[in-house]
């Protein structure tokens, strides 16, 4: 069952990326790209953390994909893409891609990953948490630090000082 | 005078009714039945009190009344009945048709209009189901130019996710639920974020003016209301330590969290208005500025399931305050367990020497109790199932309180304006976000204080 859910999900994962970029339509690139950060979701929820797998439907697919769509929705590609077609470059990609994904393979395969124990009980998300607030503290107060800079620049950035202040008609 | 069918011939109706029938017992013959025995190869029988339920033995139960009961409880216990019935979707659009009429009529009395009258001759009771009937008999209208997949899956993906909402809540005690899950509040949020995207793609797919300002709107809103929505019930999940929502409940056994947290309960109603598309945040569906928002192009049963989707979503979403911050289905239970002995042979009369000249039985009863020791069973976490009077006063308890919620969502629409663009986000950017931040350091403090909590005093 798992197998089949396994493959299913990485059919779905890598078809969806290649029609995110294949696609000629915009609207539908980004529908692929969400049904990608999907997959991989799918896959975390196989992996037992179903933690990580809801933050990435609620982040990824609801949010970025979300932003994307927004931002594709209100350009005119016509405008700001010029069509290149050179098959040359599509194969030089492919090649690329192929190379980076080898490299990345052997690594990966070469770190021990086999040693790894594939039936121990899932993790608590608790002891996430709990890692987080105690060992790697430092990691979770520069990712805090980081978020709020960028929260208060983007702020910043988007106050705009020409707006009357609760500009409602009485009249 | 005009007759409904004129050339109305009574040989044409039952030679029609005898074609249906042939084509009927042809298509079972030729289909069904052998459907039928190509699942029973491969699929697995239940076994129901110790008997390999066959086909003979499911109709020799359904033709006597009495020994029917086992086969309603495997019903009952069955996933499908869970996910189709009863704490899922067919309990959710129930509630959401009543919602609909109620929500007519009441705002007709605010205003001091009739409403719905004239459909079945007792105040228009009948005016929903009338509405049904139109919808599905419309024809549905798709514009040249929409892009034609997204705009037919639009609707049904909306309800789908309204569906998949549902699914998470928690109705009454002891795993009436259809989806327990961990991260039951995660997969909450994580379900909310699905409906911009589906408003927006349906919005962009129909090609038109109105609906693309309309999602557009309903993008801004709800994914800035989403922020604030989810910060509010932070304060809650700090101070129960856990995110499944049967959980949460449990932990409101003695006091609803909207005692120690009013402001985070305000900055959820509110948001949820504004996710919901209520007035006064009902820019995305502004009749008055833009004909129907992002609804406009539908029609017929795609506009129908857009409505069923809309008023799932706002049972799911009042259910969920519910949980969070009512308590949910706690409160007292109605009736004390009943005598076992009324339950398996009756409730017996004695005569005066002792033997009973009369026994009442009530044959329905074991339905509703299996095992009047339930209440403890429950406690000691050793039942899957409540199924008796824990069961009822849970749903009645839950159901009274999701109604009152329902009816504070639905009031403001009598009796608020729309309000403008620039002050919905500047409510939900501002003013929202500070306030649920108040709220989560309030949960902090009485958490580090010690009085709520893990270990802490009440």
């Amino acid at each position: 069952m798992a197998d089949v859910l396994f493959l299913a999900l990485s059919v779905l994962t890598i078809g969806a990326a290649i029609a995110a970029l294949e696609l000629r339509s915009l609207i539908y690139g980004s529908i692929a790209l969400m049904g990608t950060l999907g997959g991989i979701a799918g896959f975390f929820i196989l992996l037992d953390s179903p933690f990580v797998a809801m933050f990435q439907i609620a982040v990824y697919v609801g949010s970025i994909a979300v932003l994307i769509l927004f931002t594709v929705m209100l350009v005119k590609r016509e405008l700001i893409f010029k069509k290149i077609e050179d098959p040359k470059r599509k194969f030089a990609g492919i090649g690329l891609m192929l190379i980076t994904m080898v490299a990345v393979g052997a690594i990966i395969l070469d770190s021990g990953v086999k040693t790894i124990t594939t039936d121990s009980a899932p993790v608590d998300f608790r002891d996430i948490g709990v890692d987080f607030l105690t060992y790697y503290w430092p990691a979770l107060i520069a990712m805090a630090l980081i978020l709020a800079g960028s929260v208060i620049g983007a702020l910043v950035l988007a106050r705009r000082e020409d707006t009357v202040e609760n500009g409602q008609r009485t009249d | 005078m005009s007759v409904i069918a004129p050339k109305f011939r009574l040989a044409y109706f039952l030679k029609a009714i005898i074609d249906n029938v042939f084509w009927i017992i042809i298509l079972v013959a030729l289909i069904g039945i052998p459907a039928i025995q190509i699942g029973l190869f491969y699929g697995d029988l239940p076994v129901i009190e110790g008997e390999l339920l066959t086909a003979f033995l499911a109709f020799t139960w359904l033709f006597n009344p009495a020994m029917a009961l086992p086969l309603v409880k495997s019903l009952i216990y069955s996933d499908l009945f869970r996910i189709a019935a009863f704490p899922g979707f067919g309990f959710a659009a129930l509630i959401a048709a009543g919602t609909i009429f109620v929500e007519r009529k009441m705002l007709a009395k605010l205003q001091l209009r009739v409403g719905p009258f004239y459909c079945g001759k007792i105040e228009g009771i009948l005016q929903l189901a009338g509405d049904g009937l139109k919808l599905i008999s419309k024809e549905i209208i798709i514009p040249a130019k929409a892009d034609k997949p997204i705009f037919w899956v639009a609707p049904v993906l909306f309800v789908a996710t309204a569906a998949a909402f549902v699914s998470l809540i928690p109705v009454a005690p002891g795993g009436w639920v259809v989806a327990d899950l961990d991260v039951g509040l995660l997969a909450v949020f994580a379900v909310i974020g699905f409906f911009p995207i589906i408003t927006v793609l349906s919005a962009w797919s129909a090609n038109s003016k109105y609906p693309f300002i309309g999602g557009i709107r309903a993008l801004h809103q709800m994914v800035s209301f989403e922020i604030p929505l989810i910060l509010s019930l932070l304060g809650v999940v700090i101070l129960t330590g856990t995110l499944n929502l049967s959980e949460i409940v449990e932990s409101q056994s003695n006091f609803p969290w909207i005692i120690f947290m009013p402001i985070g309960a305000i900055v959820f109603f509110t948001a949820m208005l504004a996710e919901l598309e209520r007035i006064p945040f009902d820019l995305p569906e502004a009749e008055s500025e833009i004909v129907a928002g992002w609804l406009t192009e539908f029609s017929g049963m795609m506009y129908g399931l857009v409505q069923l989707g809309s008023y799932v979503k706002l049972y799911a979403f009042a259910a969920l305050f519910v949980v969070i911050f009512l308590g949910g289905w706690t409160g007292p239970v109605f009736w004390p367990p009943l005598d076992e002995q009324v339950i398996t042979t009756g409730l017996e009369i004695p005569s005066y020497t002792g033997d009973p000249f009369l026994t009442i039985s009530t044959p329905g009863l074991p339905l509703f109790d299996a095992d009047p020791n339930e209440w403890i069973l429950q406690k000691q976490g050793e039942l899957q199932y409540t199924t008796g009077q824990l069961l009822i006063s849970g749903v009645i308890w839950f159901v009274l309180k999701t109604v009152a919620v329902i009816f504070f969502i639905l009031l403001p629409r009598g009796v608020f304006p729309r309000i403008r663009i620039d002050m919905l986000l500047h409510i939900g950017w501002y003013k929202l976000i500070g306030l649920s931040f108040v709220n989560i350091f309030i949960a902090l403090g009485l958490l580090y204080t010690g009085i709520l909590g893990p270990g802490g005093i009440l």
